[in-house]
């Protein structure tokens, strides 16, 4: 969580690691699920936030949070 | 009260594909602030593209290669002296080291200064201790094998597993996928820059570096890191971005605490996730060194004023703070002039206004 939260992130949804020099590209998605993940929301919030915030169901939001999840293991941001 | 101009060499202006470091550190003088500076630039050949750069370089003079011998190197600084008043040079090649290094205070006594490490901290640093040096600066090796010979050779490619990186004492290294590749790198290298050759295992990950002066009392005075995000087919950086990366600055602050360096050093690394692979070490500034410039520190100013017991001026600024997320774009530039600097320094080894 600490670099995640260390991220440069801008409203078009590039982030920028200032500890590695690595960035990535959000889809909106992925920028509504980071700003929550930094603000600290649960789970549950995120989801409600994505679904309400992209007009989906809840599962479908769920599913794109843990799948996004993933991602962050993946590239050590988590 | 007028202020002195400071006439400062600086070499390695061979701003080409392989770029030597002098245009950075040149530029990087002339924009100190409160800082009056007229350029030297020692060449090495005639077509150098900084002879040509007149707003950077003032004056340019041309030298034997230190490999020629040392008296007529050394003969041929004090003619530049002579004629110019220099008062500092900034050597910023990895050959011209010993000669610095050896003749530092005979070239102090004759009030030409310099910033550069002892031959002892330059030793400890070299190519061939690089596992002491991992060591002791808490980072990873990538496994190395030093060779004198063919059959040296063989048997380290053969431990290590290819691909291997070939790399020689000063310069160049290159990646070689078979035994009979290496061979062919290791012929190339020890041709052009002799013994040792280094076999070394390639580690996957993105290349950081750090550049940084020590002031030879265990401190620094300052450093920045970078992420190469784009290199030349040489290695060389081309795009890049500034990182605060914990585990490399503190390895450059844990180098300079414990060899007491002294002068401009690059710390080169492979970081792979949390392990961060010692490359080498380089006891000069970098090519790339501008970026520390424009990001707020400037490292050839800092040196030159400590080194001449300048007063450093107090910016309120935190010395080693600067900004993460700025880049460095090089780019290509052409410029049209008149032969006749060309012919000058063909003929007389010499251009500039220098009376």
């Amino acid at each position: 969580m600490q670099r995640l939260r260390s991220l440069a992130l801008n409203p078009d949804g590039f982030a920028f690691d200032p500890t590695t020099g690595e960035s990535f590209t959000l889809n909106p998605t992925g920028l509504a699920i980071l700003e929550g993940l930094r603000e600290g929301l649960t789970h549950e919030q995120i989801t409600a936030r994505v679904a309400e915030r992209f007009q989906v169901s809840v599962d479908d939001a769920s599913r794109d949070l843990d799948d996004f999840m993933d991602h962050l293991r993946a590239f050590r941001l988590l | 009260m007028k202020k002195k101009t400071l006439t400062i060499g600086v070499s390695g202006i061979n701003a080409v594909d392989n770029p030597g470091p002098g245009i950075g550190v040149a530029r990087s003088l002339r924009e100190a602030e409160d800082l009056d500076v007229r350029i030297i630039g020692l060449a090495y050949d005639a077509m150098e593209p900084g002879i040509y750069m007149d707003w950077v370089v003032d004056d340019a003079f041309m030298l034997p290669y230190p490999s020629s011998g040392h008296d007529a190197y050394r003969e041929r600084l004090l003619y530049i002296q002579e004629k110019t008043g220099m008062d500092f040079i900034i050597p910023t090649l990895d050959t011209e080291m010993p000669f610095y290094m050896k003749y530092r205070q005979e070239l102090a006594a004759l009030g030409i200064g310099t910033f550069v490490p002892t031959p002892e901290q330059y030793r400890l640093r070299g190519k061939d201790r690089l596992g002491e040096l991992a060591a002791a600066l808490d980072l990873k090796l990538p496994r190395t094998v030093v060779v004198g010979s063919l059959e040296e050779l063989e048997r380290a490619v053969d431990a290590i597993g290819t691909p291997v990186m070939v790399k020689g004492a000063f310069y160049k290294a290159y990646r070689a996928y078979t035994t009979k590749e290496a061979v062919g790198h290791y012929n190339k290298i020890v041709a052009e820059w002799g013994y040792p050759i280094l076999v070394q295992e390639v580690v996957k990950g993105d290349e950081l570096n750090v550049v940084a002066v020590g002031d030879g009392a265990g401190g620094s005075l300052g450093r920045v890191a970078v992420k190469k995000m784009w290199i030349t087919e040489l290695g060389k950086i081309w795009t890049g971005v500034t990182i605060q990366h914990p585990a490399m600055l503190r390895a450059t602050d844990r180098f300079m605490e414990t060899y007491r360096w002294r002068g401009p050093m690059e710390l080169e690394c492979m970081v792979d996730g949390d392990t961060v692979y010692l490359v080498e070490i380089n006891p000069r500034f970098p090519a790339w060194s501008y970026l520390a410039t424009g990001v707020g520190v400037n490292l050839p100013d800092r040196m030159v004023r400590r080194a001449l017991e300048l007063p450093e001026p107090d910016t309120g600024a935190d010395p080693m703070s600067y900004p993460t997320g700025q880049l460095f774009v090089r780019y290509t530039y052409e410029l049209v002039t008149e032969m006749d600097r060309f012919q000058q320094l063909i003929t007389t080894g010499e251009r500039g206004d220098t009376p």
